[in-house]
């Protein structure tokens, strides 16, 4: 008897566990969405309405056409994006990178930059990422002042090559991507 | 049944006045629409799959990752894809952004900016697959993934290659970051 009613305890006590652990994590997860990505899908939202019902968005794929629809087009913007100077300006909250990745998102929609750039497009709009965090990201690793000192030129020096670097093999990955059946 | 009812559109200024409100009113109709397109689209997604990795995280226990941290640690060239490709993907999988970054404390100081420079480049990567490392930056990919989808293609092909290539890049970044900083080391150790 006294076995029996130790199992139910033990039975009962890793159920109420972990039903514990996945309601957290649901609690978690609604947090995090309701923090984090909706306000964000929200002001994303608002801009492609603008982008999509006025004049903006001819002008602006206008500029972009010519600009993403080529590999060396891309590559300016990749190196553009990754001037040391520029890059932890462009990088906070990838605020800048997500508007861009909306704006070429909704060109692709339209047709106006084919689909297989998508690939090279989302490394061209991105070498800056993290610029902005690089003392707060050494410093989250427990890093010396010292190394800080000498991180922040050496990755922001790095992404200089690394940035166009990424838009070519993406480019070369994108081979095969989305091509059209004969 | 009704007849079909024309009417003369408004002229002179309230004319002006009604097609101005009608033209503003369209662009949040449209943004409302596709706001309604991502909460019903992917926003359910996300949760559930939030939901399932916390409580995968949550019953692994982060911890349990530190000893692949010491691996990384060691030098010697088989070492450099453990520090650069692995310790990143585990780090921004399990840890997310910003705590994957924290992993850097078990390397020696001369390998954390290069495993800053590699891990902070997968937050992006990682998304199209496991877009609970970075939900709040979610529109790197999904801006323009959105795109592909409105031509009726799969993304998966998409999500794929960008991990892939993630991989190739935060690995190369890793390798050239590591050989900058030691230069710089050493030249700011030979003027002390």
């Amino acid at each position: 008897m006294n076995s029996i009613s130790a199992l139910l305890v033990k039975v009962g006590k890793s159920v109420g566990g972990i039903v514990s652990i996945l309601f957290q994590a649901g609690r978690d997860a609604v947090d995090t969405v309701i923090r984090n990505v909706i306000p964000f899908m929200a002001f994303i939202s608002f801009i492609v309405g603008v982008i999509l019902t006025t004049g903006v968005g001819d002008w602006i794929a206008k500029g972009i056409k010519g600009s993403a629809s080529s590999l060396p087009g891309l590559l300016l913007i990749s190196i553009v994006c990754a001037i040391p100077i520029l890059s932890p300006l462009l990088g906070p909250g990838a605020v800048i990178a997500q508007i861009v990745g909306v704006l070429l998102g909704v060109e692709i929609g339209k047709g106006n930059i084919p689909a297989q750039y998508a690939l090279p497009a989302l490394f061209a709009i991105n070498p800056q990422v993290g610029c902005d965090f690089i003392p707060v990201g050494l410093a989250l690793g427990e890093a010396e002042p010292e190394t800080v000192e000498i991180g922040v030129p050496a990755v922001l020096l790095s992404r200089l090559v690394t940035g166009p670097l990424s838009v070519v093999i993406a480019y070369v990955a994108s081979f095969g991507l989305y091509s059209i059946k004969k | 049944m009704a007849a079909t009812v024309t009417v003369n559109p408004p002229t002179g200024i309230l004319g002006a006045l009604a097609t101005g409100a009608q033209d503003f009113i369209k662009v949040f109709n449209r943004g409302g629409q596709n706001l309604l397109g991502l909460m019903g689209g992917i926003l359910p997604t996300l949760v559930v799959l939030l939901t399932a990795v916390n409580a995968l995280i949550r019953i692994i226990g982060p911890e349990r990752i530190e000893n692949l941290g010491k691996a990384a640690a060691r030098p010697g060239i088989i070492w450099y894809p453990v520090r650069y490709i692995i310790l990143p993907f585990v780090a921004v999988f399990v840890l997310t952004n910003p705590m994957a970054y924290t992993m850097g404390r078990f390397l020696p100081e001369r390998f954390k900016p290069a495993f800053y420079d590699s891990a902070v480049s997968f937050v992006h990567p990682i998304l199209g697959i496991f877009p609970h490392a970075n939900p709040g930056e979610l529109f790197v990919y999904l801006g323009i993934a959105t795109g592909v989808t409105e031509l009726g293609l799969p993304l998966g092909d998409l999500a794929v290659r960008y991990l892939l290539v993630g991989l190739v890049v935060i690995f190369i970044r890793g390798v050239l970051t590591e050989f900058i900083t030691a230069r710089m080391m050493a030249r700011s150790a030979k003027e002390a």
